[in-house]
């Protein structure tokens, strides 16, 4: 799914297959990769320079990069994107070389590193390297610490990496509307000695947000807090890749923020130890352990566990309308409201009117209704049990026994040993007589409205 | 016998279809008197054939040997829905008002008669086509105006008897005019009743669910209240559209002349379509001085006065083109004449040399005439090209609901219902939806409604008529949003 592109000149066009070498190698500036797939892409594996064990980018990729008389070189293309947040819907974004999020940079702890940024924006745009200790100049801050890169222009970024760690990159210019329309980034150096914090399975993804009003493609960029898409990796559910891990593997989720707001992420079936921040390695003493590690914004929190497990472990955010797709926010609760006698009479004003909520929302993740152009269903999703009823911040880590090294391919679901599977009682229950709702007098005897206020945002 | 003669008797033929032996026994009637003295339609044949286009109906004075028939006609014509053609027809055979205008005629013609007048001239016209369309209206009209433009000679009592049928004539046309606005406002606001029912009905189904979350506690008093409320206001909007409603239709009774069982006529469910354009009419103003009636009176009272004073000698004679300051004129060999689609029509006005009478009392009346029938010109040419402008203007904003407001009103139910579908938005705001959608049209149907009755106004400017009054702007829309 890589593509080659060139934005330089008709020389590099004819470059041969051979990625790093030849007449790109001979060029002054690397070749801009491109990426067409939103799926995950196999490890990158380094061919010369220090050795790692790659990371792999939920639905993303890794840059591939060259080496130019000592050092490794990237080319970073800001433009305009189709990305798919999951089939049936695309948003028209900005990001890094062909998606959003851009691809993984990765290196290795003392490399010398070397960033060519063109702008193919209508606007200027500059990068910041968030949380990389690295001269004044170089931090990215439009008008601070750099001009703006203008439209068409190429800049270049250079620093060393003074440490290992995991870290994030974005725009620092018109930084609001550039970071909701999708540009970021994750970036990984790992440690100059291979066997350091070494684990089998290591996996990258952010978390973003944007606001898409249904039936259009473009996100709202002044939206501030009332998001309506949540996102890993500009991906919703069922659109995000399944986390896939080789049973007894030593496994290690790295999780960045650039969303407006923090994310519980929440795992099932293990407990795990939060192994690094954006600030650095904690140290083994320091590790402390989780089943929740809420992910504040900007910061970024790596955990790991070993795979001792065997299933299929849902793994999201835990504020629960963070797993749901867009829905209105001023939708009333029908639950207990009969409906079925006045549907007759609204169908003659709205002849396709179907009556829901009176039970609750659940028949949302099984019907299947006419929805908006590129809408997503707030709820959806099927698993080997029925609907899912999921969307937006939620995937799937996937424990096999068996699987190849570096096979991160969908094992599908998981096949449960004979009595393991909750099963329906049979017997007689006995409970207390319910709570009869029905009594009520038309003036509820809630007496207390909990209601946020409108036009009121508040935290999400 | 005239080709004028014949001409009626094919209407009455045409009325009377099938009829019994009476019918033979009347056209000879007619036959025979066609050209003599008093006829038993004491003129109102040839008022017929004055308005025959104009209001493509049959006019019958009611009478005892006439009234079986018209009454048979009535049944008939009250069997289906009225369309405002069977409408104008009914108020024709019906209304008790015409019937004494065509009595008042018949007096005028005994008195005609009675001064031994020669009979009345001939003229001959082509059997007319039955559409509504100026050019056929004009043709029709210009009859009226060659029946009244006769030479100087005719004595005084012809004159007079000229503009009885005139007057009748103008009488015919109010009436036909009358009856359509009238039925056009019925059925709208019929119309507009249906309209709201439904936005009503679906005011009820919200307000009734929002009763519902009250019971559940999942709204409060401020939200239930805030429904109710609106429905409550769009029962009473309903309540005063129904009132409109049955009041409109009584007036459409009372110009057709109907009462008792027979108050029960239908009336067709909607208003007509509008016509694919607007129809141009570059020579309104010159259309509406050949035509209206009213000013073809105004121009016999002239020759009236100049027999009355016996004035003779004209020194010259001004085109009422001229008159009314209208300049684009064709000249032809013996003075100004107008040629139009059917008849050349003789509008020239003698102009005495008004020193030869020594009565001054005689040239101030003759010069009174002249001032008046002037001043009506020039307002004929006004009222015709405010019709005119009126007309083209409700066509277009009609045109334009039907055309860009009510397709998109559609267009964004179907949006908000797929929105529903995707629980973006609850039924509550579908229903709110629904009503504004419901309220575009009955705007439009106002609309409609305009252009039809501006269609009315302005076949009465170029003919002659009553006027009608200012298109009423009110709106019967229910409120859109709560
Ligand atoms: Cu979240």
């Amino acid at each position: 799914m890589l593509n080659r592109r060139n934005f330089i000149g008709t020389a590099a066009v004819l470059a041969g297959a051979t990625l790093i070498s030849g007449r790109s190698q001979a060029a002054s500036i690397p070749e801009a990769q491109t990426m067409a797939s939103p799926n995950m892409q196999p490890p990158l594996f380094p061919k010369e320079g220090r050795e790692y064990q790659p990371v792999v980018t939920l639905n993303g990729w890794t840059l591939p990069w060259r080496m130019n008389g000592g050092w490794k070189e990237f080319h970073l293309v800001a433009e305009p994107v189709i990305r798919e947040f999951a089939k049936g819907m695309k948003a028209h974004l900005w990001g890094y070389n062909g998606q959003s999020p851009g691809p993984t940079i990765e290196c290795v702890e003392g490399d010398k590193v070397r960033i060519f940024v063109t702008n193919r924006l209508p606007e200027h745009t500059t990068i910041h390297w968030h949380g990389i200790l690295l001269p004044n100049g170089m931090d990215g801050v439009g008008g601070l610490n750099q001009p703006q890169i203008p439209s068409g222009k190429t800049f270049v970024y250079e620093f060393v990496m003074k440490k290992s760690g995991t870290f994030m990159y974005h725009p620092h210019a018109d930084e609001m509307v550039q970071m909701a329309m999708g540009m970021m980034g994750f970036f990984v150096v790992h440690p100059k000695e291979p066997n350091l914090y070494r684990v089998d399975r290591d996996f990258v993804f952010l978390l973003n947000s944007y606001d898409i009003d249904p039936g259009a493609y473009v996100p709202k960029v002044m939206t501030m807090l009332d998001f309506n898409l949540w996102t890993f990796n500009s991906r919703v559910f069922p659109g995000i890749d399944p986390i896939v891990v080789r049973r007894g593997d030593r496994v290690r989720i790295r999780v960045g923020n650039l969303s407006m707001t923090n994310h519980p992420i929440h795992m099932h079936g293990y407990d795990f130890a939060v192994t690094c921040t954006d600030g650095g390695w904690v140290p083994e003493s320091a590790r402390w352990p989780e089943t929740t590690i809420d992910v504040p914004v900007g910061a970024m929190r790596a955990f790991e566990f070993v795979a001792t497990e065997p299933g299929d472990w849902a793994i999201h955010c835990h504020k629960a309308h963070h797993t749901m797709n867009a829905m209105g926010h001023e939708v009333k609760t029908f639950i207990g409201v009969n409906q079925r006698d006045l549907v007759k009479r609204i169908t003659k004003q709205i002849p396709d009117y179907m009556a829901m909520g009176s039970a609750g929302m659940a028949e949302m993740g099984e019907m299947e209704m006419p929805m908006p152009d590129n809408t997503l269903p707030m709820m959806t999703g099927t698993g080997p049990f029925g609907s899912l009823e999921m969307g937006g911040m939620f995937t799937v880590v996937k424990v096999r026994d068996g699987l190849a090294r570096n096979d991160y391919g969908d094992p599908g679901w998981y096949q449960h040993p004979a009595g393991t599977v909750s099963y329906e009682y049979k017997g007689e229950v006995k409970t207390a007589p319910p709570q009869s709702p029905e009594k009520k007098s038309d003036t509820p005897a809630i007496e207390l409205n909990v209601k946020k206020p409108k036009g009121h945002t508040g935290n999400h | 016998m005239s080709a004028m003669g014949i001409f009626i008797n094919l209407r009455h033929a045409n009325l009377l279809a099938g009829k019994t032996v009476r019918l033979a026994a009347m056209l000879g009637v007619t036959l025979l008197a066609g050209c003599k003295a008093i006829t038993p339609d004491g003129g109102v044949n040839e008022v017929a054939e004055l308005t025959s286009v104009a209001v493509r109906q049959d006019l019958v004075i009611r009478d005892e040997d006439s009234a079986d028939i018209i009454e048979a006609r009535l049944k008939t014509l009250l069997l289906r829905p009225l369309s405002a053609d069977a409408a104008v027809q009914v108020a024709l055979l019906r209304n008790a008002g015409l019937q004494a205008a065509f009595n008042e005629l018949g007096i005028a013609q005994t008195a005609m008669v009675s001064a031994s007048l020669p009979p009345s001239p001939t003229i001959s016209v082509a059997r007319l086509s039955s559409v509504v369309e100026l050019q056929v209206e004009r043709q029709i009209v210009a009859n009226v105006i060659a029946l009244a433009t006769l030479p100087a000679r005719a004595e005084i009592a012809a004159d007079r008897f000229k503009q009885a049928k005139l007057k009748t004539a103008e009488k015919v046309f109010s009436l036909a005019a009358d009856v359509r606005r009238a039925y056009y406002q019925a059925v709208a606001s019929q119309q507009t009743v249906a309209f709201l029912e439904e936005a009503q009905s679906a005011a009820q189904s919200a307000s009734e669910l929002m009763r519902r979350l009250g019971t559940t506690g999942a709204v409060n008093k401020l939200d239930q209240a805030r429904d109710q409320v609106f429905y409550a206001e769009i029962t009473g909007q309903l309540a005063a559209a129904r009132l409109t409603a049955s009041s409109d239709r009584e007036k459409l009774t009372r110009l057709l002349g109907l009462w008792g069982s027979e108050v029960k006529y239908r009336l067709v469910s909607a208003l007509p379509q509008l016509p694919p354009s607007a129809k141009a009419a570059p020579y309104i103003e010159r259309d509406a001085i050949l035509h209206r009636v009213d000013l073809q009176s105004l121009r016999i009272d002239l020759d009236v006065l100049a027999k009355t004073y016996e004035l003779t000698n004209a020194t010259r004679f001004v085109s009422i083109f001229d008159l009314s300051g209208m300049r684009n004129t064709t000249r032809e060999a013996n003075g100004f004449r107008y040629r139009t689609t059917a008849v050349q029509i003789d509008v020239q006005i003698p102009i005495f040399d008004l020193g030869e009478t020594k009565v001054r009392e005689a040239a101030l009346t003759y010069r009174e005439a002249l001032n008046r029938l002037q001043e009506k010109a020039v307002n004929v040419r006004s009222e015709a090209r405010e019709a005119y402008r009126a007309y083209q203007a409700s066509y277009d904003l009609a045109k334009h609901y039907q055309r860009e407001i009510v397709p998109l009103r559609k267009v964004i139910s179907d949006e908000m219902l797929l929105r529903y579908n995707a629980m973006q938005i609850d039924v509550f705001q579908l229903l709110t939806e629904a009503r504004q959608r419901i309220a575009a049209n009955v705007s439009a149907i106002e609309a409609q409604r305009n252009f039809w009755l501006s269609s009315v106004n302005l076949f009465s400017a170029v003919v002659g008529g009553s006027s009608g009054s200012a298109i009423a702007k009110t709106s019967a829309a229910p409120a859109g949003n709560d």
